[in-house]
C-alpha cells in the first residue's frame, strides 16, 4: 500500500505496476461506444436529493395522503417547493418519498400509464384505479430491484377499490408491498405510525373515522414530524378523496400549526451544573 | 486505443461493478406452517408483516389458495415471496389453457416449483416455501422447500422466523417424537396415528400463540387456510400485538 | 495504569474474522420514558427484555434505584444498565454519608456520565435519571457515551420515537400527577404496541416532592397470554427409564426394641 498521502489506498506501483487511472474514474473519454460496456455500469447506488415521509390513512369516506415539500441534499435544504403528491386518473393519488430524480421518473412512467389506460384504451367502463396503479408500480420496482439497479423510492398508493371501498398499500425500492388502514414511509414508520394506530387500532376500524379527526391527526403527525425529523419541513401538502373519487381535493401550501417551542425558555444546560 | 477496466494484476479482470452498496434483500419476518392428516391438510401463518424493529402491517396475509386445491405461502423476503406466488398461479393459468382445464396434482406442482426456485440459484428467491392439499390418492400432503429448490414431502413442517421454535413441537406432537408408551421402559415408541382437523387446529393455534410469547416477529393475527375434499376455507384468530 | 486497556483489541478481532466474536449480550431494546408534572417527576418502562429476535424476558425490570428519592429507566445492554446502576447507587448512597445530605439527582447524573465516558462506549448504558432532592424534582438523561440532555420529557431506546411521538402531542406544562402518570402509560403503550423491541408490561415510577417515591410494578398488564387450546401433561412413563442406579452414600441399620407384650390393636 502506498502511503503518500495523494496516492493513498493504491496499490504501491513497486508491486503492481503503474496505476491504471481508469478504474477509479471509470472515465469514458477515450472510449468508444462499443467500448462502454467494458466500464462498470453505474446505478443508482444512493439516492442524492430526497424527499422525506409520506403518510396516509383511511377513513370513513375515503383516504388522506400528506407529505412535505421539502427536497434535501444530505443535510442541506435544497429544494422547498417540491411536489411530492401526484394524482394519477381520476380518483388514485400517489406519494412518493425518497430520491426525487427516481421519482420524477416514476412520475413520468405513471403518466404514461395514464395516458394510455384514460386516453387510448376504449374498453368502456374499465377505470384506472389505484389497485392496478399499485401492481404497475410494485411490478416496476421490483424488476428494478432486480436488475440491481432500483429506483430509490418509497411509495403510497391511495385510491379506490372497483367495488368503491378505499384502497390504501405501500411499495418500496426492493418491491415488497403491503396494505394497512394507517402507512407512512421512512421517519414516518417510526413516528407517525403510532399515532395513526392510536386512531385506527384495529385495519376495520377506519370506518368510524370522520373527516375531521383524520385531518386533526395528520396535523399531529407532520407536527411531530416536523419537531424530530431533521430532514423535514413545516410546509405540507394533502389530498384527501372521498366519496368513491367523486371528492378531489388537493391542497397545497399548509403550514404545520400549534408548534410549541415553550420548553426552550426553560430548559437551561445539560445537567452539568446546579441550574 | 483500447479502454479496460482491468488492473495491471491480470488475475484481477472485473467486468462487473466493483461495489455496489444495494442489498436487494430484506427480511420481512413472519411465520408458517403446513400439517397433513388423512384427508385434509392445512397451511398456516401469522399476519404481521415487519422490517427492522417496525411492523409494516398487522394484516398482509401471505397464505393463498392458488387453484386446484393447493395453498401456497413464500416466506422469508416479502417481495420474493410474492413474486413466486404470482410466477406459479400465471404458469398454472397456462397449464390450463393449454390442457384442456386439466387438473394440476399437487406432485406435479411440488416438481414446478422447484424448477422455479432452482431457475434463479444464483440470484435466490429469499424464502421459505411450503405447499399443501390433497394428493392422488385423497391423502393430506405438505411440501416444504429451500430458498433454491430442495423439497421433501413431510407430514408437518414449520417455515420462517420462528421455525426453530415451533419444528420440535411439531416433531413430538405430531410425529411423537422422545415419546414412549408408558409401562415399557422406552422400549415401545408411541404408535403413529393422523391427528383429526380439531386436534391439528388446537396445536397450530398452540404453536403460533406459543411462538407469539417468544419471537418478536410473530403476532397480530393467525389466519389458517384447510383444504379437504370440499374445498377450501380459511379461519382468522387474533393473536397478542405487542 | 489508569485508564482503559485495549490490549486485547487487535487479538478479539483477529477472532472474530476467524468466527470466534464476542458473545450477544441481552439487550433491553426497549421503550423508556419520563416526564415533569406540577410537583413531581414520572419515569416508565416496558418489561420486555430481547436476545436478538427471541424474547428473553417477558416481565424484566428496567426501572432501578438509585437512591430512595431517586429513580432511573435503563435501556440498552441489560448487565451494562445493572452494573453502572448499582455502582452509582452505591457510591451516591456513600457521598450522602459523607456529606450528611440527601443525595442530588444532578450528583447521580454527573457520577453516570464521568462512568460512561471514562469506558467511551463500551458500556452500552442509555438511562432516564429522575428523582426529587432539597432543591426539587428533576428529570435528565444520559447516554452510553457520557453525553446528558436535561428536558420536560424524554424517551429512550428502541421504542423512544414512538413514545416521543406521543409525549411531543400530548404534553403539557404542569400537568397533574394522574395526567403525567397517564401520559408515561400512553407513550411506554405506543412503544409496546409498535416497536418489536418492546412489549409486555408497563412499569412506572413516581417521585413527589416531599413525598417517598412510589414504584408501580406492572402498573398496566396489557398483554396477558391467553389460555392454551390443549393441554400439554405427558401420562407418567411418556419418558421411559432406560437405567436406574440407586447408591447408597448411608449405610442404614435399622433395629425394632420391642418393649413387652406387642401392642394391642383395636378391633
Amino acid at each position: 500500500m502506498n502511503h503518500d498521502p495523494f496516492l493513498w489506498g493504491r496499490p504501491s506501483n513497486d508491486t503492481y505496476g503503474a496505476y491504471n487511472h481508469a478504474i477509479a474514474q471509470a472515465s469514458v473519454q477515450e472510449a468508444t461506444h462499443d467500448q462502454l460496456d467494458q466500464f462498470p455500469k453505474k446505478h443508482t447506488q444512493q439516492p442524492i436529493i430526497t424527499g422525506t415521509s409520506v403518510i396516509a390513512l383511511k377513513y370513513k369516506d375515503g383516504i388522506i395522503m400528506a407529505a412535505d415539500t421539502m427536497g434535501s441534499y444530505g443535510s442541506l435544504m435544497r429544494f422547498n417547493n417540491i411536489e411530492r403528491l401526484f394524482r394519477v386518473g381520476k380518483e388514485t393519488v400517489v406519494g412518493i418519498s425518497g430520491d426525487i430524480s427516481d421519482m420524477q421518473q416514476l412520475h413520468r412512467i405513471l403518466n404514461e400509464l395514464e395516458t394510455d389506460e384514460e386516453v387510448y384504451d376504449n374498453d368502456g367502463g374499465h377505470n384506472l384505479r389505484a389497485p392496478h396503479v399499485h401492481e404497475y408500480l410494485t411490478r416496476i420496482l421490483y424488476n428494478r430491484r432486480s436488475k440491481m439497479d432500483p429506483l430509490w423510492n418509497a411509495v403510497l398508493v391511495g385510491g379506490f377499490n372497483d367495488d368503491g371501498s378505499p384502497f390504501l398499500k405501500y411499495v418500496d425500492l426492493l418491491g415488497v408491498a403491503y396494505g394497512s388502514s394507517t402507512l407512512a414511509t421512512g421517519f414516518g414508520n417510526h413516528l407517525a405510525i403510532p399515532l395513526l394506530r392510536q386512531l385506527i387500532p384495529n385495519d376495520t376500524d377506519y370506518v368510524n373515522v370522520t373527516e375531521e379527526q383524520a385531518k386533526k391527526v395528520v396535523m399531529d403527525c407532520m407536527r411531530v414530524l416536523f419537531y424530530r425529523d431533521a430532514r423535514s419541513f413545516d410546509k405540507f401538502s394533502m389530498v384527501t378523496i372521498k366519496d368513491g373519487g367523486k371528492g378531489f381535493d388537493f391542497e397545497k401550501n399548509i403550514k404545520i400549526d400549534n408548534q410549541s417551542w415553550r420548553f426552550a425558555r426553560d430548559i437551561k444546560g445539560y445537567g452539568s451544573k446546579q441550574e | 486505443m483500447n479502454a479496460t477496466v482491468a488492473s495491471e494484476y491480470s488475475a484481477e479482470v472485473h467486468s462487473v461493478p466493483i461495489e455496489h452498496r444495494f442489498n436487494p434483500y430484506s427480511d420481512n419476518g413472519g411465520t408458517v406452517l403446513g400439517i397433513a392428516g388423512e384427508d385434509f391438510a392445512v397451511l398456516a401463518g401469522d399476519t404481521r408483516q415487519v422490517v427492522g424493529y417496525s411492523i409494516n402491517s398487522r394484516y398482509e396475509p401471505k397464505i393463498f389458495d392458488v387453484g386446484d386445491d393447493i395453498v401456497m405461502t413464500a416466506n422469508g423476503f416479502a417481495a420474493d415471496g410474492a413474486a413466486l406466488i404470482d410466477r406459479f398461479r400465471n404458469q398454472l393459468k397456462w397449464y390450463k389453457f393449454d390442457h384442456g382445464g386439466k387438473k394440476l396434482s399437487i406432485k406435479s406442482a411440488a416438481r414446478y416449483i422447484q424448477h422455479l426456485l432452482y431457475g434463479k440459484r444464483f440470484f435466490p428467491y429469499y424464502v421459505s416455501t411450503l405447499i399443501a392439499g390433497l394428493d392422488d390418492e385423497g391423502k393430506g400432503a405438505v411440501y416444504s422447500y429451500d430458498p433454491v429448490g430442495s423439497y421433501e414431502r413431510e407430514q408437518c413442517r414449520a417455515g420462517g422466523a420462528a421455525a426453530s421454535l415451533i419444528m420440535p413441537f411439531l416433531d413430538n406432537q405430531v410425529n411423537f417424537k422422545n415419546q414412549y408408551e408408558p409401562g415399557t421402559d422406552g422400549k415401545k415408541k408411541k404408535e403413529l396415528r393422523y391427528l383429526t382437523l380439531p386436534e391439528v387446529l388446537d396445536l397450530v393455534k398452540d404453536a403460533f400463540s406459543s411462538a407469539t410469547e417468544r419471537h418478536i416477529q410473530v403476532g397480530d393475527g393467525l389466519e389458517i387456510l384447510i383444504v379437504t375434499k370440499e374445498g377450501i376455507r380459511t379461519e382468522y384468530h387474533p393473536l397478542k400485538r405487542d | 495504569m489508569p485508564g482503559l486497556s485495549f490490549d486485547n483489541y487487535q487479538r478479539n478481532h483477529f477472532l472474530t474474522t476467524k468466527g470466534f466474536g464476542a458473545p450477544t449480550a441481552t439487550s433491553t431494546g426497549t421503550t423508556i420514558v419520563g416526564c415533569q408534572f406540577k410537583g413531581g417527576v414520572v419515569i416508565a418502562a416496558d418489561t420486555r427484555a430481547t436476545a436478538g429476535d427471541i424474547v428473553a424476558d417477558k416481565n424484566c425490570e428496567k426501572l432501578h434505584r438509585l437512591a430512595p428519592k431517586i429513580w432511573c429507566a435503563g435501556a440498552g445492554t441489560a448487565a451494562d444498565t445493572e452494573m453502572v446502576t448499582q455502582l452509582i447507587a452505591s457510591n451516591l448512597e456513600l457521598h450522602s454519608l459523607l456529606q450528611n445530605r440527601d443525595p442530588r439527582v444532578i450528583t447521580a447524573l454527573t457520577m453516570l456520565k464521568q462512568h460512561l465516558f471514562k469506558y467511551q462506549g463500551h458500556l452500552g448504558a442509555y438511562l432516564i435519571v429522575a428523582g426529587v432532592d432539597p432543591t426539587g424534582a428533576h428529570l435528565l438523561s444520559v447516554q452510553a457515551h457520557g453525553s446528558t440532555d436535561v428536558g420536560k420529557y424524554q424517551s429512550l431506546g428502541s421504542g423512544s420515537l414512538a413514545a416521543m411521538a406521543v409525549l411531543e402531542t400530548h404534553f403539557k406544562e404542569d400537568m397533574t400527577k394522574e395526567e403525567a402518570m397517564k401520559l408515561c402509560a400512553d407513550a411506554i403503550e405506543s412503544g409496546i404496541w409498535n416497536d418489536l423491541g418492546s412489549g409486555s408490561n408497563v412499569d412506572l415510577c413516581v417521585m413527589e416532592v416531599g413525598k417517598d417515591a412510589e414504584l408501580y410494578r406492572n402498573y398496566l398488564t396489557p398483554n396477558v397470554r391467553s389460555q392454551k387450546a390443549k393441554n400439554y401433561v405427558f401420562p407418567r412413563g411418556t419418558t421411559g427409564v432406560l437405567r436406574e442406579n440407586v447408591r447408597e452414600l448411608l449405610d442404614i441399620e435399622e433395629t425394632v426394641v420391642t418393649f413387652g407384650d406387642a401392642m394391642e390393636v383395636d378391633a
